[in-house]
């Protein structure tokens, strides 16, 4: 615990930094964490920080994108990897551990894609543990939440047949199934993955790379 | 027809390089996979009789309706025509592959593909959701499968890195294309070439390689974007979830090691699953030599090197050249007989050059050398590459050879693939069109071998009984013995029938991989039952929407094994020529014995004597276990009345293996009847 502490500490002090330079940042205000959104110096918004991740192990990766598929399935009721805002890519050709790269949704501390949703479709879901996720019924279908996340491939995902943004929301608007989701409940792709690549946490990981993100799954080592 | 079909099967005709379709609710009885693959070909290819590489012959490559679904282990795609393997006849017949062409397959509107004709110069097929072009393929041909893959990707899409959202049509993709190819040998028509996606997933046994070879067709691209419906998706989601918690991996089969043991930064090796696998059986190395390779790949090239770089390196050249390496070992094995006898080499009997001396047996040089011998048809390899029973015959060895049995090829052509007494492989090869390859009770006996102490002999029978639908409650099916009620018996009867029927629906039409169902006997469940036969109608119907029991699948897979068996009557089979080797029927020499079976080592078997269950362990690499008390050959009188009662049980006429008008038209085949009485083929 007192690690875990730590982490904390050091990450409110990088984001102090960033603050400093004119970017977002986190702070701790009374123990609760906050993402405070800037623009030049002058701050305008806070964002509570989420109260779920999902990390992953890429090494423990089989590349079966049962997680695609599931994710799909429960949040469209059909079956297209396209549709699925986890992805997984994969090279057969290569050297492990480049035969994979797991995209998924990092539940950022400084969401851009929230921050830049003209129409507050892309929000921050106060009622369930402060998720980034995306109101379907208000997306204009302007992309721009696409555009502005900053990882490749992108985690905000376009769906062509609906003409709207979608996003991880950690299952917490799952019409086809109707296990709890969310912060409090369970996520589909880490509840059928075989190799157990996937995990929900509590903490917020580092911001930094994806050293938070892509951790070691492995039990006992 | 419901959820999971997208309603058209691709018709492609190489000859006039035309594109078509057929809709698939044309054959919806037949379900997918092999049934409407078999049903097709009995359409489309007129003349049945005809060779392997004649432009007639006609290829399916069929999906089920459950892949690109959530379902586990169901992106396969079934492959058939009439392959060149197979020995006296090229038997019309099937082999499968995972990776993830059948669901991108099924993504892009298709759910299948049947390739008719020969193109006059080598093409490839591009197909990019419903926009199919036959492309030219002049600068792919001669390419191993790798490259040829790489190639096409960077071919079929505008992408340069693909680690991106890429644009397709209208819609968008972060996957590479799929792809299946041939490598030199399908070019070079090697017998036992394969068809190869991605690092090694392969239609390996049959040499279907060498049929796409044969039609100058070096591969197939698909990209896919669209949907695959699910009449029901909650239950979807809660069947795959009670297989995974209840079960876990351990709901199929023996599966490698789990990246459990090391830190992910000392890891040398990752797991690679087929799309919407829940067990994972392959490996991808951080070396990238063989990934992907998978049991006869990794442990059958090589296998005196088992395990080794060299062995890594020797299935990475078998992958990239697209030989089937199981072949490619049960020739080296005949090779080394031969050689040890002083028949085989430089300047003797059958001169060996230019494969340099089997002494070298196990070096990356020895391997490289007998594989690109085979590919490029150079000296000896013009006789290898076209498959070790022809190049015995050519010998004028084959007779004598399959005698003695150090040809351990008792069926078609195809090698000792089972441990006597697992009898009920070696009768459904010789009832059927090749080494089945069919894992369901292999399995079953290598997890028993494991619980023995905790799951008596009584026990695990009760288990296979109660699973075996529709016959249910008879434990002679799994008698091992050669008493009243074992191989020779009505029980074996059943046992047969049972694994005939019903590969032919749920492994080869559902296309349930055979690697991880049926799930029979679990070693970590409390009560040591899997999940089958509750598992697999219950995905069925959960993405059809229809209301399917095993039992009523089995009635399909009668029906597809009557049909395919009206396919091989036409190309001229007959009960006098379903003979098994003469080496098989007899008490053999250890030494010879002990070269039959490379890949399994040991086995526990339930026998029934004495009004007692208990267990036999054989190994064949140990004598003293191998003679213990069970028989080590099949007995040819006893079989011969056992194929009688077999023939009787299917409805076939007991003379000549020929089905009755009253058969077929009870499976809705009565088309088939008048096909076969207008041929005076018909059992009466």
């Amino acid at each position: 615990m007192a690690e875990k502490n730590a982490e904390k500490k050091e990450w409110s002090r990088r984001n102090f930094l960033q603050l400093a330079s004119g970017t977002a940042a986190g702070v701790v205000f009374g123990g609760a964490l906050y993402t405070l959104v800037s623009s030049g110096d002058r701050v305008y918004a806070e964002v509570p920080v989420s109260e779920g991740y999902l990390v992953h192990d890429s090494t423990k990766c089989a590349t079966c994108q049962s997680c695609m598929l599931a994710c799909s399935l429960a949040h469209e009721g059909k079956e297209n990897t396209t549709l699925s805002r986890i992805q997984i890519l994969q090279n057969t050709f290569n050297r492990f551990p480049d035969t994979v790269t797991m995209s998924v949704c990092r539940q950022c501390v400084n969401p851009l894609c929230v921050q830049v949703c003209p129409t507050h479709a892309c929000h921050v879901d106060t009622d369930n543990g402060n998720v980034r996720v995306i109101d379907e019924s208000k997306c204009i279908g302007c992309q721009t939440c696409i555009q502005a996340c900053p990882f490749i491939p992108h985690r905000t995902i376009w769906n062509a047949e609906k003409n709207v943004a979608m996003k991880c929301d950690l299952c917490i608007n799952t019409p086809y199934w109707s296990e709890t989701g969310g912060p409090d409940g369970k996520q589909l792709c880490v509840e059928v993955c075989p190799m157990e690549a996937l995990e929900f946490v509590k903490n917020v990981p580092s911001q930094t790379d994806n050293v938070g993100y892509d951790v070691n799954l492995r039990e006992g080592v | 027809m419901t959820g999971g079909y997208t309603g058209k099967i691709l018709r492609l005709n190489l000859t006039n390089r035309s594109v078509g379709t057929i809709d698939t609710s044309n054959y919806e009885e037949f379900v997918g996979g092999h049934g409407i693959g078999s049903a097709i070909f009995w359409d489309l290819c007129e003349d049945k009789a005809i060779s392997a590489f004649d432009p007639r012959n006609v290829v399916t490559m069929m999906t089920s309706p459950l892949a690109g679904t959530l379902t586990p282990s169901t992106s396969r795609t079934e492959v058939q025509g009439i392959a060149p393997l197979s020995y006296p006849i090229e038997w019309f017949t099937r082999s499968n592959f995972g990776g993830r062409f059948a669901s991108m397959l099924k993504a892009a509107g298709w759910d299948g593909i049947v390739i008719e004709g020969k193109a006059d110069n080598p093409v490839w097929i591009n197909i990019v959701n419903g926009n199919v072009t036959i492309e030219d393929a002049a600068g792919l041909w001669g390419k191993d499968t790798y490259d040829t893959q790489q190639e096409v990707w960077r071919l079929a899409s505008e992408a340069a890195k693909f680690d991106k959202w890429l644009t397709v049509n209208d819609s968008y993709t972060t996957q590479r294309p799929a792809v299946v190819c041939i490598g030199p040998a399908g070019e070079a028509l090697v017998r036992y070439a394969v068809l190869l996606h991605d690092g090694g997933m392969a239609a390996g046994h049959c040499g279907f390689g060498a049929v796409f070879g044969s039609k100058n067709l070096k591969a197939i691209s698909v990209i896919g974007t669209g949907s695959v419906t699910v009449a029901d998706p909650e239950a979807l989601i809660d069947a795959r979830l009670w297989l995974r918690r209840k079960w876990g991996r351990s709901s199929a089969l023996p599966y490698p090691t789990t990246p459990e043991a090391v830190p992910p930064e000392q890891a040398t090796f990752g797991p690679s699953g087929c799309q919407s696998c829940a067990s994972v059986c392959r490996t991808r190395y951080n070396d990238a030599l063989s990934n992907d390779v998978h049991c006869a790949g990794s442990g059958s090239f090589g296998v005196g090197a088992r395990g080794s770089k060299v062995a890594k390196r020797a299935n990475d050249l078998v992958q990239r050249l697209g030989v089937n390496p199981y072949q490619g070992e049960g020739t080296l094995q005949y090779l080394t007989q031969l050689y040890q006898r002083g028949i085989l080499g430089p300047g003797k009997t059958i001169d060996s050059t230019p494969l340099v001396s089997l002494d070298k047996y196990g070096t990356y040089e020895f391997h490289e050398n007998f594989l690109n011998t085979v590919v490029n048809r150079e000296g000896i390899g013009e006789l290898l590459a076209d498959g070790i029973m022809r190049a015995a015959e050519q010998w004028g060895r084959l007779e004598e050879d399959l005698d003695s049995g150090i040809l351990p090829y008792p069926q078609w052509g195809f090698q000792s693939h089972w441990v006597m007494p697992q009898a009920e492989w070696p009768y459904s090869n010789l009832l059927g069109d090749r080494d089945i390859n069919e894992h369901d009770f292999n399995f079953t006996w290598t997890i028993v071998n494991r619980i023995t102490d905790v799951l008596p002999a009584d026990k695990v029978v009760e288990i296979l009984a109660e699973k075996t639908v529709p016959y249910t409650g008879d434990t002679s099916m799994f008698d091992y013995s050669d008493g009243p009620t074992g191989i020779y018996s009505d029980g074996m009867v059943k046992r047969v029938a049972w694994s005939r029927h019903s590969t032919r629906f749920w492994k080869q039409s559902v296309l349930f991989c055979d690697w991880a169902w049926p799930s029979f006997v679990v070693a970590d469940q409390p009560d040591f039952k899997g999940a089958s036969p509750e598992a697999e109608p219950k995905f069925f119907n959960a993405v059809t929407g229809k209301n399917m029991t095993y039992a009523d699948g089995m009635e399909i897979g009668r029906k597809i094994w009557n049909l395919d068996r009206a396919i091989w009557i036409l190309q001229g089979r007959h009960r006098d020529m379903e003979k098994l080797a003469p080496f098989i029927m007899k008490p053999q020499e250890p030494d010879v014995a002990l070269n039959r079976n490379l890949y399994v080592d040991a086995i526990t078997v339930p026998i029934h004597k004495d009004g007692v269950w208990s267990y036999t362990f054989m190994d064949w690499m140990d004598p003293a276990h191998a003679y213990q008390g069970t028989p080590m050959y099949i007995d040819e009188t006893r079989f011969e009345e056992w194929r009688t009662k077999f023939y009787e049980f299917e409805g076939w006429e007991t003379s000549s293996g020929w089905p009755k008008r009253a058969t077929l038209e009870g499976l809705g085949l009565g088309f088939v009847a008048d096909e076969l009485e207008s041929k005076g083929k018909l059992g009466t």
